[in-house]
Protein backbone atom coordinates (compact mmCIF):
# COMPACT_ATOMS: atom_id res chain seq x y z
CA UNK A 1 0.00 0.00 0.00
CA UNK A 2 1.32 3.36 -0.93
CA UNK A 3 2.26 5.73 1.85
CA UNK A 4 -0.46 8.33 1.65
CA UNK A 5 1.40 10.81 3.82
CA UNK A 6 4.24 10.97 1.30
CA UNK A 7 1.82 11.61 -1.57
CA UNK A 8 0.18 14.45 0.37
CA UNK A 9 3.61 15.92 1.16
CA UNK A 10 4.60 15.86 -2.48
CA UNK A 11 1.29 17.32 -3.59
CA UNK A 12 1.91 20.15 -1.12
CA UNK A 13 5.38 20.64 -2.62
CA UNK A 14 4.04 20.78 -6.18
CA UNK A 15 1.20 23.12 -5.28
CA UNK A 16 3.72 25.38 -3.55
CA UNK A 17 5.78 25.42 -6.75
CA UNK A 18 2.71 26.29 -8.81
CA UNK A 19 1.72 29.04 -6.36
CA UNK A 20 5.17 30.60 -6.74
CA UNK A 21 4.87 30.44 -10.54
CA UNK A 22 1.36 31.91 -10.42
CA UNK A 23 2.60 34.77 -8.29
CA UNK A 24 4.39 35.89 -11.45
CA UNK A 25 1.20 35.92 -13.53
CA UNK A 26 0.18 39.34 -12.39
CA UNK A 27 -2.43 41.74 -13.49
CA UNK A 28 -0.43 44.86 -12.92
CA UNK A 29 -2.30 47.61 -11.16
CA UNK A 30 -1.37 51.21 -10.51
CA UNK A 31 -1.71 50.65 -6.78
CA UNK A 32 0.72 47.72 -6.89
CA UNK A 33 2.91 48.89 -4.05
CA UNK A 34 3.83 45.41 -2.95
CA UNK A 35 0.32 44.13 -3.57
CA UNK A 36 -1.00 43.15 -6.97
CA UNK A 37 -3.64 40.82 -8.33
CA UNK A 38 -2.27 37.36 -9.05
CA UNK A 39 -3.38 33.74 -9.18
CA UNK A 40 -1.21 32.78 -6.22
CA UNK A 41 -4.19 31.77 -4.06
CA UNK A 42 -5.60 29.19 -6.51
CA UNK A 43 -3.23 26.25 -5.78
CA UNK A 44 -3.54 26.86 -2.03
CA UNK A 45 -7.35 26.66 -2.19
CA UNK A 46 -7.25 23.64 -4.49
CA UNK A 47 -5.11 21.63 -2.09
CA UNK A 48 -7.15 22.87 0.91
CA UNK A 49 -10.36 21.54 -0.70
CA UNK A 50 -8.63 18.37 -1.88
CA UNK A 51 -6.68 17.34 1.21
CA UNK A 52 -8.16 19.35 4.04
CA UNK A 53 -7.13 22.43 5.94
CA UNK A 54 -3.86 21.09 7.34
CA UNK A 55 -2.45 20.53 3.85
CA UNK A 56 -3.81 23.92 2.79
CA UNK A 57 -2.21 25.74 5.70
CA UNK A 58 1.12 23.97 5.10
CA UNK A 59 1.05 24.87 1.39
CA UNK A 60 0.33 28.51 2.21
CA UNK A 61 3.04 28.60 4.86
CA UNK A 62 5.64 27.15 2.48
CA UNK A 63 4.57 29.51 -0.30
CA UNK A 64 5.17 32.47 2.00
CA UNK A 65 8.58 31.18 3.13
CA UNK A 66 9.66 30.47 -0.46
CA UNK A 67 8.60 33.93 -1.57
CA UNK A 68 10.83 35.24 1.17
CA UNK A 69 13.77 33.12 0.03
CA UNK A 70 13.29 34.32 -3.53
CA UNK A 71 13.56 37.90 -2.37
CA UNK A 72 11.13 39.65 -0.07
CA UNK A 73 10.47 43.17 1.03
CA UNK A 74 11.30 43.20 4.71
CA UNK A 75 10.83 46.43 6.61
CA UNK A 76 10.07 45.18 10.10
CA UNK A 77 10.83 41.93 11.96
CA UNK A 78 7.19 41.21 12.76
CA UNK A 79 5.91 42.48 9.43
CA UNK A 80 7.81 39.85 7.46
CA UNK A 81 6.43 36.97 9.52
CA UNK A 82 2.81 38.08 9.26
CA UNK A 83 3.01 39.30 5.67
CA UNK A 84 4.69 36.24 4.23
CA UNK A 85 4.15 32.86 5.94
CA UNK A 86 1.05 33.75 7.94
CA UNK A 87 -0.79 35.69 5.22
CA UNK A 88 -0.79 32.65 2.92
CA UNK A 89 -1.11 30.00 5.63
CA UNK A 90 -4.50 31.35 6.75
CA UNK A 91 -5.87 30.80 3.22
CA UNK A 92 -5.59 27.07 3.83
CA UNK A 93 -8.25 27.29 6.53
CA UNK A 94 -10.75 27.38 3.65
CA UNK A 95 -10.42 23.59 3.83
CA UNK A 96 -12.48 23.68 7.04
CA UNK A 97 -15.59 24.22 4.89
CA UNK A 98 -15.21 20.91 3.12
CA UNK A 99 -16.06 18.03 5.41
CA UNK A 100 -15.47 14.34 5.01
CA UNK A 101 -18.96 13.74 3.59
CA UNK A 102 -18.12 15.62 0.41
CA UNK A 103 -15.74 12.99 -0.80
CA UNK A 104 -18.38 11.12 -2.79
CA UNK A 105 -19.52 14.08 -4.83
CA UNK A 106 -18.32 17.39 -6.15
CA UNK A 107 -17.89 20.22 -3.68
CA UNK A 108 -20.85 22.63 -4.06
CA UNK A 109 -20.04 26.01 -5.57
CA UNK A 110 -21.55 27.75 -2.54
CA UNK A 111 -19.06 26.06 -0.22
CA UNK A 112 -16.16 26.97 -2.51
CA UNK A 113 -17.31 30.59 -2.49
CA UNK A 114 -17.63 30.54 1.29
CA UNK A 115 -14.23 28.92 1.76
CA UNK A 116 -12.40 31.27 -0.58
CA UNK A 117 -14.14 34.30 0.91
CA UNK A 118 -13.28 33.14 4.43
CA UNK A 119 -9.62 32.53 3.58
CA UNK A 120 -9.32 35.87 1.82
CA UNK A 121 -10.98 37.64 4.74
CA UNK A 122 -8.36 36.19 7.09
CA UNK A 123 -5.62 37.29 4.69
CA UNK A 124 -7.16 40.75 4.60
CA UNK A 125 -7.16 40.97 8.41
CA UNK A 126 -3.55 39.86 8.39
CA UNK A 127 -2.38 42.47 5.86
CA UNK A 128 -4.52 45.07 7.61
CA UNK A 129 -2.73 44.33 10.87
CA UNK A 130 0.64 44.48 9.10
CA UNK A 131 -0.39 47.87 7.70
CA UNK A 132 -1.10 49.13 11.20
CA UNK A 133 2.29 47.92 12.40
CA UNK A 134 3.97 49.48 9.39
CA UNK A 135 2.37 52.85 10.01
CA UNK A 136 2.79 52.58 13.74
CA UNK A 137 6.51 52.25 13.09
CA UNK A 138 6.97 54.58 10.16
CA UNK A 139 4.20 57.18 10.04
CA UNK A 140 3.93 60.28 12.21
CA UNK A 141 1.24 60.21 14.88
CA UNK A 142 -2.25 61.40 14.05
CA UNK A 143 -2.73 59.92 10.58
CA UNK A 144 -5.97 58.02 9.77
CA UNK A 145 -3.89 54.89 9.25
CA UNK A 146 -6.62 52.30 9.81
CA UNK A 147 -8.78 53.68 6.99
CA UNK A 148 -5.86 53.87 4.61
CA UNK A 149 -4.70 50.33 5.39
CA UNK A 150 -8.23 48.92 4.96
CA UNK A 151 -8.89 50.68 1.64
CA UNK A 152 -5.49 49.84 0.22
CA UNK A 153 -5.63 46.14 1.10
CA UNK A 154 -9.23 45.73 -0.02
CA UNK A 155 -8.42 47.41 -3.34
CA UNK A 156 -6.41 44.42 -4.54
CA UNK A 157 -7.74 41.59 -2.37
CA UNK A 158 -11.39 41.95 -3.43
CA UNK A 159 -10.72 41.64 -7.19
CA UNK A 160 -8.23 38.84 -6.50
CA UNK A 161 -10.84 37.02 -4.42
CA UNK A 162 -13.51 37.34 -7.14
CA UNK A 163 -11.17 36.01 -9.85
CA UNK A 164 -10.08 33.15 -7.57
CA UNK A 165 -13.70 32.19 -6.77
CA UNK A 166 -14.66 32.11 -10.46
CA UNK A 167 -11.61 30.10 -11.48
CA UNK A 168 -11.86 27.57 -8.62
CA UNK A 169 -15.59 27.04 -9.31
CA UNK A 170 -14.90 26.53 -13.03
CA UNK A 171 -12.14 24.06 -12.20
CA UNK A 172 -14.46 22.13 -9.89
CA UNK A 173 -17.05 22.07 -12.68
CA UNK A 174 -14.70 20.68 -15.33
CA UNK A 175 -12.73 18.46 -13.00
CA UNK A 176 -14.73 17.58 -9.87
CA UNK A 177 -12.41 14.62 -9.27
CA UNK A 178 -9.75 17.01 -8.00
CA UNK A 179 -11.71 17.46 -4.83
CA UNK A 180 -13.02 13.97 -4.10
CA UNK A 181 -10.83 11.40 -5.86
CA UNK A 182 -8.08 11.61 -3.26
CA UNK A 183 -10.47 11.57 -0.32
CA UNK A 184 -12.35 8.56 -1.63
CA UNK A 185 -9.12 6.64 -2.05
CA UNK A 186 -8.15 7.63 1.45
CA UNK A 187 -11.39 6.40 2.95
CA UNK A 188 -11.28 3.16 0.97
CA UNK A 189 -7.78 2.36 2.16
CA UNK B 1 3.62 35.20 -21.35
CA UNK B 2 6.55 33.66 -19.48
CA UNK B 3 9.43 34.56 -21.77
CA UNK B 4 10.84 37.19 -19.45
CA UNK B 5 10.04 35.63 -16.12
CA UNK B 6 13.02 35.26 -13.83
CA UNK B 7 12.01 33.55 -10.63
CA UNK B 8 14.12 34.52 -7.67
CA UNK B 9 16.99 36.95 -7.42
CA UNK B 10 19.95 34.65 -6.77
CA UNK B 11 23.09 35.48 -8.76
CA UNK B 12 25.75 32.76 -8.69
CA UNK B 13 29.23 34.04 -7.91
CA UNK B 14 32.50 33.42 -6.10
CA UNK B 15 32.70 36.41 -3.77
CA UNK B 16 33.34 36.36 -0.02
CA UNK B 17 29.60 36.55 0.65
CA UNK B 18 28.83 33.80 -1.87
CA UNK B 19 31.30 31.49 -0.20
CA UNK B 20 29.89 32.06 3.28
CA UNK B 21 27.72 29.41 4.89
CA UNK B 22 23.99 30.15 4.57
CA UNK B 23 23.57 29.75 8.34
CA UNK B 24 26.13 32.44 9.15
CA UNK B 25 24.59 34.74 6.53
CA UNK B 26 21.13 34.28 8.04
CA UNK B 27 22.48 34.94 11.54
CA UNK B 28 24.39 38.03 10.37
CA UNK B 29 21.39 39.50 8.57
CA UNK B 30 19.23 38.86 11.62
CA UNK B 31 21.75 40.72 13.82
CA UNK B 32 22.06 43.53 11.28
CA UNK B 33 18.27 44.03 11.31
CA UNK B 34 18.41 44.44 15.09
CA UNK B 35 21.34 46.85 14.75
CA UNK B 36 19.48 48.93 12.16
CA UNK B 37 16.51 49.25 14.50
CA UNK B 38 18.78 50.21 17.39
CA UNK B 39 20.48 53.09 15.58
CA UNK B 40 19.13 56.56 16.20
CA UNK B 41 21.92 59.10 15.61
CA UNK B 42 23.64 60.60 12.57
CA UNK B 43 26.96 59.06 13.60
CA UNK B 44 25.31 55.67 13.95
CA UNK B 45 23.73 55.85 10.50
CA UNK B 46 27.04 57.04 9.05
CA UNK B 47 28.76 53.95 10.45
CA UNK B 48 25.94 51.71 9.19
CA UNK B 49 26.29 53.12 5.67
CA UNK B 50 30.03 52.51 5.84
CA UNK B 51 29.27 48.93 6.88
CA UNK B 52 26.77 48.57 4.06
CA UNK B 53 29.35 49.75 1.50
CA UNK B 54 31.87 47.26 2.88
CA UNK B 55 29.36 44.39 2.66
CA UNK B 56 28.44 45.50 -0.86
CA UNK B 57 32.11 45.39 -1.92
CA UNK B 58 32.43 41.90 -0.40
CA UNK B 59 29.36 40.67 -2.31
CA UNK B 60 30.68 41.27 -5.83
CA UNK B 61 27.08 41.92 -6.96
CA UNK B 62 26.64 44.60 -9.60
CA UNK B 63 24.78 47.64 -8.31
CA UNK B 64 22.26 47.27 -11.15
CA UNK B 65 20.74 44.18 -9.50
CA UNK B 66 20.52 45.79 -6.08
CA UNK B 67 18.79 48.79 -7.60
CA UNK B 68 16.36 46.49 -9.38
CA UNK B 69 15.57 44.64 -6.16
CA UNK B 70 15.03 47.86 -4.24
CA UNK B 71 12.91 49.61 -6.83
CA UNK B 72 9.46 48.41 -5.61
CA UNK B 73 10.10 49.84 -2.16
CA UNK B 74 11.49 53.13 -3.41
CA UNK B 75 8.15 54.91 -3.81
CA UNK B 76 7.19 53.82 -0.34
CA UNK B 77 10.41 55.22 1.10
CA UNK B 78 9.93 58.58 -0.61
CA UNK B 79 6.29 58.65 0.53
CA UNK B 80 7.26 57.93 4.15
CA UNK B 81 10.00 60.56 4.03
CA UNK B 82 7.56 63.23 2.79
CA UNK B 83 5.01 62.28 5.47
CA UNK B 84 7.56 62.70 8.22
CA UNK B 85 9.12 65.82 6.81
CA UNK B 86 5.73 67.52 6.60
CA UNK B 87 4.06 66.34 9.78
CA UNK B 88 6.80 66.37 12.41
CA UNK B 89 6.99 69.80 13.94
CA UNK B 90 10.16 69.94 15.97
CA UNK B 91 13.25 72.13 15.91
CA UNK B 92 13.86 75.22 13.81
CA UNK B 93 11.77 76.15 10.78
CA UNK B 94 13.76 75.52 7.59
CA UNK B 95 11.36 76.60 4.81
CA UNK B 96 7.77 77.78 4.83
CA UNK B 97 5.68 77.64 1.65
CA UNK B 98 1.97 78.39 2.00
CA UNK B 99 0.41 75.98 4.48
CA UNK B 100 3.48 73.72 4.50
CA UNK B 101 6.26 74.39 6.95
CA UNK B 102 9.39 72.30 6.94
CA UNK B 103 10.99 71.84 10.35
CA UNK B 104 14.51 70.67 11.00
CA UNK B 105 13.29 67.87 13.25
CA UNK B 106 10.90 66.67 10.53
CA UNK B 107 13.62 66.42 7.90
CA UNK B 108 15.89 64.62 10.34
CA UNK B 109 13.13 62.21 11.31
CA UNK B 110 12.24 61.60 7.67
CA UNK B 111 15.85 60.90 6.72
CA UNK B 112 16.31 58.51 9.64
CA UNK B 113 13.22 56.53 8.66
CA UNK B 114 14.24 56.48 4.98
CA UNK B 115 17.76 55.31 5.92
CA UNK B 116 16.35 52.59 8.13
CA UNK B 117 14.10 51.26 5.36
CA UNK B 118 16.85 51.46 2.75
CA UNK B 119 19.32 49.62 4.96
CA UNK B 120 16.83 46.89 5.88
CA UNK B 121 15.92 46.24 2.26
CA UNK B 122 19.58 46.44 1.24
CA UNK B 123 20.81 43.83 3.73
CA UNK B 124 17.94 41.42 3.13
CA UNK B 125 18.22 41.65 -0.65
CA UNK B 126 21.98 41.03 -0.49
CA UNK B 127 21.17 37.83 1.39
CA UNK B 128 18.85 36.53 -1.34
CA UNK B 129 21.16 37.82 -4.11
CA UNK B 130 24.15 35.85 -2.84
CA UNK B 131 22.50 32.73 -1.39
CA UNK B 132 20.60 30.16 -3.42
CA UNK B 133 17.11 29.27 -2.11
CA UNK B 134 18.17 25.66 -1.72
CA UNK B 135 21.08 26.64 0.58
CA UNK B 136 18.74 28.84 2.59
CA UNK B 137 16.34 25.91 2.92
CA UNK B 138 19.12 23.68 4.24
CA UNK B 139 20.14 26.38 6.68
CA UNK B 140 16.57 26.86 7.90
CA UNK B 141 16.20 23.10 8.36
CA UNK B 142 19.25 23.02 10.61
CA UNK B 143 18.20 26.10 12.55
CA UNK B 144 14.76 24.62 13.19
CA UNK B 145 15.89 21.06 13.93
CA UNK B 146 15.93 21.67 17.73
CA UNK B 147 12.21 22.48 17.46
CA UNK B 148 11.55 18.83 16.51
CA UNK B 149 11.13 18.16 20.20
CA UNK B 150 8.06 20.40 20.13
CA UNK B 151 6.57 18.59 17.16
CA UNK B 152 7.83 20.86 14.37
CA UNK B 153 8.53 18.56 11.40
CA UNK B 154 11.68 20.42 10.31
CA UNK B 155 12.88 17.68 7.97
CA UNK B 156 9.54 17.23 6.19
CA UNK B 157 9.13 20.98 5.72
CA UNK B 158 12.63 21.29 4.29
CA UNK B 159 12.00 18.33 1.98
CA UNK B 160 8.80 19.87 0.62
CA UNK B 161 10.55 23.20 0.12
CA UNK B 162 13.51 21.62 -1.69
CA UNK B 163 11.17 19.67 -3.97
CA UNK B 164 9.13 22.80 -4.70
CA UNK B 165 12.31 24.73 -5.56
CA UNK B 166 13.67 21.87 -7.66
CA UNK B 167 10.45 21.55 -9.67
CA UNK B 168 9.67 25.23 -10.23
CA UNK B 169 11.64 25.33 -13.52
CA UNK B 170 10.01 22.06 -14.63
CA UNK B 171 6.52 23.32 -13.80
CA UNK B 172 7.29 26.58 -15.56
CA UNK B 173 8.28 24.72 -18.71
CA UNK B 174 5.15 22.66 -18.47
CA UNK B 175 3.05 25.81 -18.13
CA UNK B 176 4.64 27.23 -21.28
CA UNK B 177 4.01 23.99 -23.13
CA UNK B 178 0.33 23.88 -22.13
CA UNK B 179 -0.11 27.55 -23.05
CA UNK B 180 1.25 26.78 -26.52
CA UNK B 181 -0.85 23.64 -26.87
CA UNK B 182 -4.06 25.40 -25.85
CA UNK B 183 -3.26 28.41 -28.04
CA UNK B 184 -2.90 26.01 -30.96
CA UNK B 185 -6.42 24.80 -30.16
CA UNK B 186 -7.70 28.36 -30.22
CA UNK B 187 -7.52 29.47 -26.59
CA UNK B 188 -6.78 33.17 -26.26
CA UNK B 189 -5.39 34.42 -22.96
CA UNK B 190 -5.11 38.08 -23.78
CA UNK B 191 -8.30 38.90 -25.68
CA UNK B 192 -12.02 38.35 -25.33
CA UNK B 193 -14.60 39.08 -22.71
CA UNK B 194 -13.95 38.48 -19.06
CA UNK B 195 -15.81 35.17 -19.22
CA UNK B 196 -13.91 33.91 -22.27
CA UNK B 197 -10.62 34.78 -20.70
CA UNK B 198 -11.30 33.01 -17.41
CA UNK B 199 -12.34 29.96 -19.41
CA UNK B 200 -9.08 30.11 -21.33
CA UNK B 201 -7.24 30.20 -18.00
CA UNK B 202 -9.18 27.20 -16.75
CA UNK B 203 -8.11 25.38 -19.91
CA UNK B 204 -4.55 26.12 -18.83
CA UNK B 205 -4.97 25.35 -15.14
CA UNK B 206 -6.82 22.03 -15.34
CA UNK B 207 -4.11 20.18 -17.33
CA UNK B 208 -1.46 21.86 -15.21
CA UNK B 209 -3.02 20.56 -11.98
CA UNK B 210 -3.64 17.11 -13.48
CA UNK B 211 0.04 16.87 -14.44
CA UNK B 212 1.22 18.19 -11.08
CA UNK B 213 -0.85 15.66 -9.10
CA UNK B 214 0.33 12.87 -11.40
CA UNK B 215 3.92 13.94 -10.94
CA UNK B 216 3.50 14.00 -7.15
CA UNK B 217 2.20 10.43 -7.22
CA UNK B 218 4.99 9.24 -9.53
CA UNK B 219 7.62 10.87 -7.37
CA UNK B 220 6.13 9.25 -4.25
CA UNK B 221 6.40 5.83 -5.94
CA UNK B 222 9.95 6.55 -7.04
CA UNK B 223 10.99 7.68 -3.57
CA UNK B 224 9.43 4.66 -1.89
CA UNK B 225 11.05 2.34 -4.40
CA UNK B 226 14.38 3.82 -3.31
CA UNK B 227 13.58 3.26 0.34
CA UNK B 228 12.63 6.72 1.51
CA UNK B 229 11.06 6.50 4.91
CA UNK B 230 11.19 9.76 6.73
CA UNK B 231 13.84 11.92 8.30
CA UNK B 232 15.59 9.70 10.85
CA UNK B 233 19.20 8.86 10.00
CA UNK B 234 19.15 10.28 6.49
CA UNK B 235 22.41 11.50 5.01
CA UNK B 236 22.71 14.57 2.84
CA UNK B 237 24.07 15.21 -0.63
CA UNK B 238 24.72 18.87 0.02
CA UNK B 239 26.48 19.61 3.28
CA UNK B 240 26.77 23.04 4.81
CA UNK B 241 30.27 23.76 6.09
CA UNK B 242 31.04 26.41 8.66
CA UNK B 243 34.52 27.82 8.08
CA UNK B 244 36.75 30.45 9.62
CA UNK B 245 35.25 32.88 7.12
CA UNK B 246 31.85 32.46 8.78
CA UNK B 247 33.09 32.81 12.33
CA UNK B 248 34.99 35.95 11.27
CA UNK B 249 31.91 37.47 9.61
CA UNK B 250 29.64 36.78 12.59
CA UNK B 251 32.23 38.13 15.02
CA UNK B 252 32.59 41.26 12.89
CA UNK B 253 28.84 41.85 12.93
CA UNK B 254 28.68 41.40 16.72
CA UNK B 255 31.60 43.81 17.25
CA UNK B 256 30.00 46.25 14.82
CA UNK B 257 26.76 46.07 16.82
CA UNK B 258 28.57 46.71 20.12
CA UNK B 259 30.38 49.73 18.61
CA UNK B 260 27.11 51.12 17.29
CA UNK B 261 25.49 50.68 20.68
CA UNK B 262 27.77 53.42 22.03
CA UNK B 263 26.60 55.78 19.29
CA UNK B 264 23.00 55.68 20.50
CA UNK B 265 21.60 58.80 22.02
Amino acid sequence: MQDNRLVVMLEIAFMTGLAIIFSYIEISAPWAMGGSISFIMIPIFIIAFRRGWKAGVTTGFLTGILQMLFGAIIVHPIQFIIEYPVAYAVLGLAGLFVKGDHFKKAVPAALITLGVAFGTLLRFIDHFGAGLIWFGEYAPAGMPVAVYSAVYNASYLVPEMLITIVVVILISKYRPQFFYEARRMQSAA
Amino acid sequence: MFEHVVIGQYLPGRSYLHKMDARSKLASVFLLIIIVFMTNTWAGYGLLWAGAVLVYLLSGVSFRYIRKGMFPIFLLIIFTFILHALFTQEGDVLVSVGVFTLYEGGVEQGLFIAFRLLLLVFFTSLLTLTTSPIDLTDALEQIFTPLKRFGVPAHEIALMMSIAIRFIPTLLQETEKIIKAQSARGADFSKGTWKERSQAFVALLVPLFVRAFKRAEDLAFAMEARGYNGGEGRTKLRKLTWTLRDSAACAAVVIFGICLFFFRS
